[in-house]
């Protein structure tokens, strides 16, 4: 793994994208603008075992379509600056609108791992969410469960990361 | 389990199948940009392929400055605009239809008290079709709803379509061979074998056309998305999953793209397994075997002789499903997956039109190559020793009598049924041909027929057709028990000639001869190009055994049981 990667975070608006991008950076963060464009940009650095992992917080959207500059933003930097692993954030308590986006992103070929975060919506409702079949259905992609406002499951999201990025093979530099 | 950089998950193969119109075109824009290795910055093939489809904006930019860009957004639009006219609708939002379709299918089996967020009708109706308990008898019913609607509809146009071969198309054919002084031999030729056995098929095309008709429309709406859905349990129980179905559904058209069809499954053991299954489904060309013996000796109950044979297929295969699981094909449980539940369309005409056109020329193609050299080779095995006078000593017969023996315990050991199942190796169809050219070609004309004049003939055409067209429609009201009886069909000389031949019971012995005993060559081809020639000759040899032994149980249980 070459040292000092990047990761980015992908969701839909509302998703609890912000609360895993804070547990996972703390106060480290840097909030600027994409290049040339008036849409915010917010940076962060998560320490692990010494070393920096550059946290990028995409714009929060629907879809992967261009219908949005957002949209274009976050697959733009998905395809362009490839992070090693793009974290989508699923909120359980809208299931369907929330892996649209994810199932987009593994179709731009990410390697991704799935922060399924119980909203407290969903919590409430009481869905029983079979995390091993939804993985497998996805192809085999990490499926984590968290609850990003209670802080549980971040630790074990971290692990997830860590493993998905290391099992890579080493990216050969590109034009 | 990690994906590489920039392929797709699932061993290479993409997340979400598109269905078939799509996905042939996203192959050919892929090709396309593989072999004019076209680069559009990092944007994975596939991915390209799929955002032009959906006219992204965005990428179509990209595209223009890239060099072969050119030349691939007019294929995207070439693309586009053929997928438009088969779906009436913008492409972007079936591509969205069908990435949602993948997402519900995965809600459905990952969540267990499901969202109740959003009840839009497709939801509410997929409660009904898709339910434990209903989801099957629905689908039965369906499938009997199908082939009622199929045959009584067509009857009038086969009818109509008999007497036009039959008498006008015969008389003419006659005459000009006459005029043009052709010997003897070749107006037999002409009449007896080519007419007689290609005339004989081609009666089934509207049959055939309705049939695959209401299947596209099956396919269009959503519902045999659903109904592999329905059947996934049952599935399970064989080893395989509700994806194997699909094939098995593509199998009620024609056996060799339902083998091919099992390409989109995963592992081998499920493509074989499904494969060696798909057999027993029964195809379109068996259909004018049952339509004929079941108007000739059963006129009063021909619906429960037809769905019978279809649900006998069924019953075979699950059987034969459950013994080679514990047998050949032991252990290794198959991989989960996700079932695409799209959402219900509103078909487009032209979009059945295609599918229905596609399958109905595949049909005609065949009976214009394949079943025309059976019926000119019948004819001549039929007439050797040249001269011969009567059917039984000729090379047809002696071989069919050597073979009949076979038969003598299913009931239908005579000459002719033989040499007419060897002959229906070719396709099934040719089992009727053969019977045509023998039953019907065969018989002697008594003295000179007076024709009528051409022009009385033509305008009989047309009165005909007319007449299909009313009776066709009158039977609609018919296909709701109860409501009216339709007067019977009329009896056409080869369902003439049979009657006397059969017996009930060896009708049945014989129909489920046909519906089980080995498919034919180009099934056979198929198997043989996809798992290699020993899985071939072992479903052959299988098949046919087991065509065998249910022939033998039906005739000699009916006879048992004093039936028939």
């Amino acid at each position: 793994m070459a040292e000092g990667f990047t990761i980015a975070l992908a969701g839909n608006p509302n998703s609890g994208k912000s609360t895993i991008f804070n547990s996972l950076t703390g106060g480290r963060q840097h909030v600027g603008n994409w290049p040339g464009k008036t849409v915010e940009k917010k940076e962060g650095i998560w320490r692990h075992d010494g070393r920096d992992i550059r946290v990028v917080d995409l714009p929060g959207t629907y879809s992967l379509a261009a219908y949005s500059l957002e949209e274009v933003i976050a697959r733009d930097y998905i395809v362009h600056e490839r992070p090693q692993v793009v974290v989508s954030v699923v909120d359980a308590a809208n299931l369907e609108r929330n892996l649209y986006l994810a199932v987009q992103i593994l179709e731009l070929g990410a390697d991704l791992v799935i922060a399924l975060n119980m909203s407290d919506t969903a919590e409430s409702r009481g869905y029983k969410i079979d995390i091993a079949k939804l993985s497998e259905g996805l192809g085999g992609i990490p499926v984590v469960p968290t609850v990003a406002s209670r802080g549980l499951g971040i630790e074990e999201l971290k692990e997830k990361i860590i493993q998905a990025a290391r099992s890579q093979p080493r990216r050969t530099a590109e034009v | 389990m990690t994906t590489h950089d920039m392929t797709y998950p699932r061993k290479g193969q993409p997340l979400v199948d598109y269905g078939r119109e799509i996905e042939t075109e996203i192959a050919k824009l892929y090709d396309l940009i593989e072999a004019e290795d076209i680069r559009v910055d990092h944007y994975p093939h596939r991915w390209l392929a799929i955002k032009l489809l959906e006219e992204d904006a965005d990428v179509r930019e990209r595209v223009a400055s890239a060099r072969g860009g050119a030349e691939l957004l007019q294929a995207a639009e070439k693309s586009v605009n053929h997928l438009r006219n088969i779906y009436g609708d913008d492409v972007d939002i079936i591509i969205t239809d069908r990435r949602y379709g993948f997402i519900t299918g995965l809600v459905k089996e990952v969540v267990e008290r499901p969202p109740v967020t959003r009840r839009i009708l497709s939801d509410r109706i997929d409660t009904i079709v898709t339910h434990r308990l209903l989801g099957i008898p629905i689908f039965v019913a369906m499938m009997w709803l199908l082939f009622k609607v199929t045959t009584d509809i067509a009857a009038p146009y086969m009818d109509w379509l008999d007497e036009v071969i039959t008498g006008p198309f015969s008389h003419w054919a006659e005459r000009f061979l006459n005029l043009i002084n052709s010997p003897d031999w070749l107006v037999a030729l002409a009449l007896d074998g080519i007419i007689a056995g290609v005339g004989g098929v081609m009666v089934f095309i509207p049959l055939l056309l309705f049939l695959y008709f209401f299947i596209a429309l099956l396919e269009d709406t959503g519902y045999l998305a659903r109904a592999a859905f329905v059947m996934d349990r049952l599935m399970h129980r064989l080893g395989l999953h509700g994806k194997s179905f699909i094939p098995m559904l593509i199998g009620f058209g024609c056996t060799v793209p339902a083998i091919y069809a099992t390409r989109t499954l995963e592992s081998r053991r499920d493509r074989l397994l499904t494969a060696l299954l798909c057999p027993f489904m029964s195809c379109g060309a068996r259909l004018p075997v049952y339509v004929l013996f079941a108007a000739a000796l059963f006129a009063s109950h021909q619906d429960i002789v037809l769905i019978s044979m279809y649900l006998l297929g069924v019953a075979l295969a699950i059987l034969t499903g459950i013994v080679f699981r514990y047998t050949i094909f032991r252990g290794k449980p198959t991989s989960p997956f996700v079932m695409e539940l799209p959402p219900y369309r509103l078909p487009t005409i032209r979009g059945l039109a295609t599918h229905m056109w596609e399958r109905s020329s595949a049909f005609i193609r065949k009976a214009g190559v394949y079943i025309f050299a059976a019926a000119v080779v019948v004819w001549f095995l039929l007439n050797m020793p040249w001269g011969v006078d009567d059917q039984r000593d000729s090379w047809f017969g002696h071989t069919g009598a050597t073979i009949s023996h076979v038969f003598e315990p299913t009931g239908f050991g005579d000459w002719e049924s033989s040499g007419a199942l060897v002959t229906g190796l070719v396709a099934k169809e040719v089992v009727v041909s053969t019977m045509s050219e023998i039953y019907v070609g065969g018989v002697e004309e008594e003295g000179e027929e007076e024709f009528p004049s051409t022009p009385e003939e033509i305008g009989d055409i047309f009165e005909g057709g007319a007449r299909a067209v009313r009776d066709s429609v009158k039977r609609v009201p018919a296909l709701v028990p109860g409501v009216f009886q339709t007067a019977p069909d009329e009896e056409t000389d080869l369902q003439a000639a049979l009657k006397p031949v059969f017996s009930e019971r060896a009708a049945v012995a014989f129909l489920v001869f046909v519906l089980l005993y080995v498919p034919c060559v180009a099934t056979l081809a198929a198997l043989g190009q996809e798992f290699g020639w020993s899985w071939a000759g072992f479903a052959a040899a299988y098949y046919t055994a087991v065509a065998w032994v249910a022939a033998f149980v039906v005739y000699q249980g009916a006879g048992l049981l004093g039936l028939g």
